[in-house]
């Protein structure tokens, strides 16, 4: 029997990174808990059956498809209740963001289940799930056992990792269901990516971020070459987006976002904690900086001690050249 | 050519720009009995006493209406942004709340032994404890958490605690204070609403408490509008402070003079630490200096990280860890800076924002208990009578206790350093030992914005960051708690073309590095340079209004988190 039911987001075909985190998670531990994971998914008609199996190499042995507007909060909470009403489900997961915040906790008070929220890591223990979240501003870790069923889980954005797992596909199965009278009061009037973003930072593989040591703004030009030789996205610390050398949208860290590419290359990038928190979770980390004594160093997989002007137009000739002399 | 800050003052008009009359219609106020500004231990005091007045009195409660008594807080929660040492002495709490017996108080219970060290880089003398640092009897407490506790206590008594609410206007028609205004929460970088934005309101009560604590943004703009500043200057010293958990239990008060402070006239370094004991496994430790010292490049910050290193304090926190760190100025002008009146109609000032510290005995969290009580008392006689525009009966209260009293007797002990540590502390000494007798008289303070800076060669003892003893400022304001949105609006009102000197001080004096002057703006030692801002880091420490800028409140909610300092 299903035990652990994930809410997977998507927008244009194609699901959303930090929710194929939560289904990889969610199939690691209905294992360890001797049960199977679902998904729950609501859309239109580009949720085909095609993309719903899909979700089986990740982990989920069900997907649940409701056809309903997706992306707003209380269809969603009316789905998910309907399916946890008919199949039991011990706990809920969702990947994280505003979206999956509302609606876990919104789920959380329609059916009485306990709820902790941005969660980075969840335990097996004693046939039950704990869950564990940083707490005082990630200088302490907390874990946080559930005393009742069901348990609503909502993820750090990224917290975990994507891993296809070969080629199981998923049994879909369609959910009829009556929409409360609250659910119909809202409708989605637009989805569109914000402003100023070119690539979805959360979501890259490979991150080059810009710190106060390109200099100025035109700095951010060699980042931009970089990160498009590499095929990824740019990101910010809070003392160039504060100077206006770029925008907010990509500003990483305590008060910006959370992210955790595959790559994280941090260039003029000091490395203070209030960035730290926003990258640790990176998985490679190189870091280009003049200063031999900055902090970053500390916590960086490579070191790269030099100009920035220098390097990282090297760097990006030298990926170009690797991968066959590409523009640009 | 002298650089002093008060030649560079940006344009702020406090009674023009932060006092106005009532303007908003009679149905969109918000109206209270009592309106108190600032949830630290002076406001919660008075609302405690207040509500306990008012429970004998049920008509008086009618009268005061739905909300008889509001107390704004402008941090996330009461106590979050409350700093002190903090040693209390206990008798403002036992007459708050006499049938809570002491061993119940959030303290860490009352202490016993004291030292003192003259320091040396390496060596510490231990000094015959001098009268004003003994504490026996006291209690050692954090006062974050004694706000906490008393605002738990208030809320039971039924006083409403708006927090994440900052009083940015002191209302007054017809030259009687009328409530406050509140700050808008919601605008972007530039002022302009953003999509959660939301209209401050005004808040109008038939009387009115400003508990600001240091810095008070409504009271400095109170003291001009009705003319009763001091007859000196008020002035200020910082604190910076740390909170650790540390493997061997500290068995004693310990406050220390002498290094890492320079003891040279020229220099006019006044200050020292303190470490005390907060339970087994934790101590306070910190630094407060005068802001009239001269130097550009002195930073009370790195002046504690360099504290660290001496090994009487790397002893006391070996195998500890850090798990907080704060900053807040103290008002140090005594006696001669306190208002000339206290009140005015329909206005009560107490605490720190009165200037109630005793700057010798590093005391002030009892006074401003004391004070708010007064503050209470008065303003109920007064509401019996149907009027709060009389009440001198505060002014009179205060007068005829030990505030007065103990302030008084240390009215010149701070004024003499700026002689230097030797010749000051002789001078002091025969202060002390003589009640304030000798040698008698009115020494006058000065503006610390007027006294003129150099860059020195300071900045070359700080140790460099380890991130286990000794940390940056980054670091520091990451442990306040502070999550300050990016976008707010500045909240600091400074000019940003300065000479060099200045700059060099404000950027060596804040605590949370919030001024910058960048390589790219450094243009020669004479011309003006440009000073980079990051309001978002602020702490809120008020250094800044001191020393040529003025601090006005930040959106509410905004700023440190503390929860243990």
């Amino acid at each position: 029997m299903s035990s652990i039911l994930v809410y997977v987001l998507h927008h244009d075909g194609e699901f959303n990174k930090s929710s194929l985190g939560a289904v990889c998670e969610a199939g690691r531990l209905a294992a360890g808990l001797g049960g199977q994971a679902a998904a729950v998914v609501v859309g239109g008609d580009d949720l085909s059956d095609d993309l719903c199996r899909s979700l089986g190499s990740y982990g989920a042995a069900r997907v649940y498809r409701f056809r309903g507007p997706e992306g707003l909060a209380q269809p969603a909470i009316d789905a998910i209740a309907t399916v946890m009403a008919r199949d039991s489900h011990r706990y809920v997961l969702f990947g994280g963001g505003l979206l999956g915040f509302e609606i876990g906790a919104g789920l959380a008070a329609r059916v009485g289940g306990g709820v902790t929220m941005e969660v980075t890591q969840v335990l097996v223990r004693d046939d039950r799930l704990v869950a564990v979240r940083p707490i005082l501003q990630d200088s302490a870790v907390a874990e946080i056992d559930y005393v009742g069923e069901p348990g609503v889980i909502i993820a750090r954005l990224n917290a975990f990792a994507v891993t296809s797992g070969g080629d199981g596909a998923a049994v879909v199965e369609d959910v009829e269901l009556e929409l409360s009278a609250w659910s119909t009061r809202t409708r989605m009037v637009r989805r569109g990516e914000r402003r100023g973003a070119e690539i979805k930072i959360e979501d890259a593989d490979v991150l080059v971020a810009g710190g106060r040591g390109l200099g100025n703004a035109a700095g951010f030009d060699l980042c931009s070459q970089l990160a498009k030789a590499l095929g990824g996205g740019v990101a910010a610390t809070r003392a160039v987006v504060d100077a206006g050398w770029y925008p907010y949208s990509a500003q990483i860290g305590q008060t910006g976002k959370t992210v955790a590419p595959k790559l994280y290359l941090a260039a003029g990038i000091s490395g203070a904690i209030q960035h730290k928190v926003g990258m640790q979770g990176s998985e490679h980390i190189v870091a280009i900086n003049k200063d031999p004594n900055a902090p970053i160093f500390e916590f960086s997989d490579l070191g790269i001690v030099g100009d920035l002007n220098k390097i990282l137009p090297k760097l990006t000739a030298a990926i170009e050249d690797g991968r066959g002399g590409r523009e640009g | 050519m002298t650089v002093a800050p008060a030649d560079h003052l940006p344009s702020v008009k406090p009674e023009q720009e932060f006092i106005a009359p009532p303007s908003d219609p009679d149905e969109e106020r918000i109206e209270a009995g009592v309106a108190i500004v600032g949830g630290g231990p002076a406001g919660l005091s008075c609302a405690i006493r207040l509500s306990q007045l008012i429970a004998a009195e049920p008509r008086l409660a009618e009268l005061l209406g739905e909300v008889p008594i509001a107390v704004l807080e402008k941090g996330p929660r009461p106590g979050a942004q409350l700093l002190s040492g903090a040693m209390m002495s206990p008798s403002a709490l036992a007459r708050l709340l006499p049938d809570v017996d002491p061993s119940e108080w959030p303290t860490y219970g009352p202490v016993d032994r004291d030292a003192v060290y003259l320091m040396t880089s390496r060596r510490a003398l231990r000094l015959p404890t001098p009268p004003p640092f003994r504490n026996h009897g006291n209690h050692a407490t954090s006062v974050a958490r004694l706000g906490r506790w008393l605002a738990a206590r208030a809320e039971a008594e039924g006083v409403v605690i708006l927090s994440e609410t900052a009083a940015t206007k002191l209302l007054v028609a017809d030259g009687v204070v009328r409530g406050v205004r509140t700050g808008d929460r919601g605008r972007g970088r530039e002022g302009e609403p953003l999509a959660n934005f939301q209209a401050g309101s005004e808040l109008i009560a038939r009387a009115t408490v400003l508990a600001e604590g240091s810095q008070g943004h409504l009271t400095g703009a109170a003291l001009r509008h009705f003319g009763i500043a001091g007859d000196d200057p008020q002035r200020w010293e910082l604190g910076v402070k740390e909170v650790w958990r540390v493997a061997q239990p500290l068995d004693r008060v310990v406050h220390t003079i002498g290094w890492p402070l320079r003891a040279r006239a020229r220099y006019r370094e006044f200050g020292g630490a303190w470490i005390y004991p907060m339970g087994e496994q934790k101590v306070s430790l910190g630094f407060v200096a005068g802001l009239d010292y001269r130097d550009a490049r002195f930073s009370v910050h790195d002046v504690l990280q360099q504290l660290k290193t001496h090994p009487l304090v790397r002893g006391i926190l070996a195998g500890g860890e850090r798990l907080a760190w704060g900053a807040k100025t103290i008002p140090s002008g005594g006696y001669w800076a306190m208002p000339s009146k206290l009140w005015a109609p329909g206005l009560c000032i107490a605490g720190d924002g009165a200037g109630m510290v005793n700057v010798p005995r590093l005391k002030g969290l009892h006074y401003a208990m004391h004070a708010g009580m007064f503050a209470a008392e008065a303003i109920f006689d007064a509401l019996k009578t149907g009027s709060a525009d009389d009440l001198s009966s505060y002014q009179q209260r205060v007068e005829e206790s030990l505030i007065e009293d103990e302030l008084y007797r240390a009215r010149n002990m701070r004024q003499p350093f700026r002689k230097g540590l030797v010749l000051g502390g002789a001078i002091a000494g025969a202060m002390q030992a003589t009640g304030g007798r000798l040698p008698g008289g009115h020494w006058r303070s000065e503006d610390d914005a007027v006294v003129d800076v150099f860059i020195g060669k300071r900045a070359r003892d700080y140790p460099k960051p380890d991130g286990k003893l000794t940390f940056d400022k980054l670091s520091s304001v990451f442990a306040s708690g502070n999550v300050t949105r990016d976008d707010a609006p500045n909240h600091i009102r400074v000019r940003t073309r300065v000479p060099l000197e200045l700059a060099l001080l404000w950027q060596n004096m804040c605590p949370a590095q919030v001024y910058e002057v960048t390589a790219a703006s450094t243009t020669g030692r004479d011309a003006l340079v440009d000073v980079t801002l990051t309001p978002s880091n602020c702490i809120q420490c008020g250094a800044i209004t001191a020393k040529g800028g003025r601090l006005t409140p930040a959106e509410g909610g905004d700023g440190p988190n503390y929860q243990e300092t």
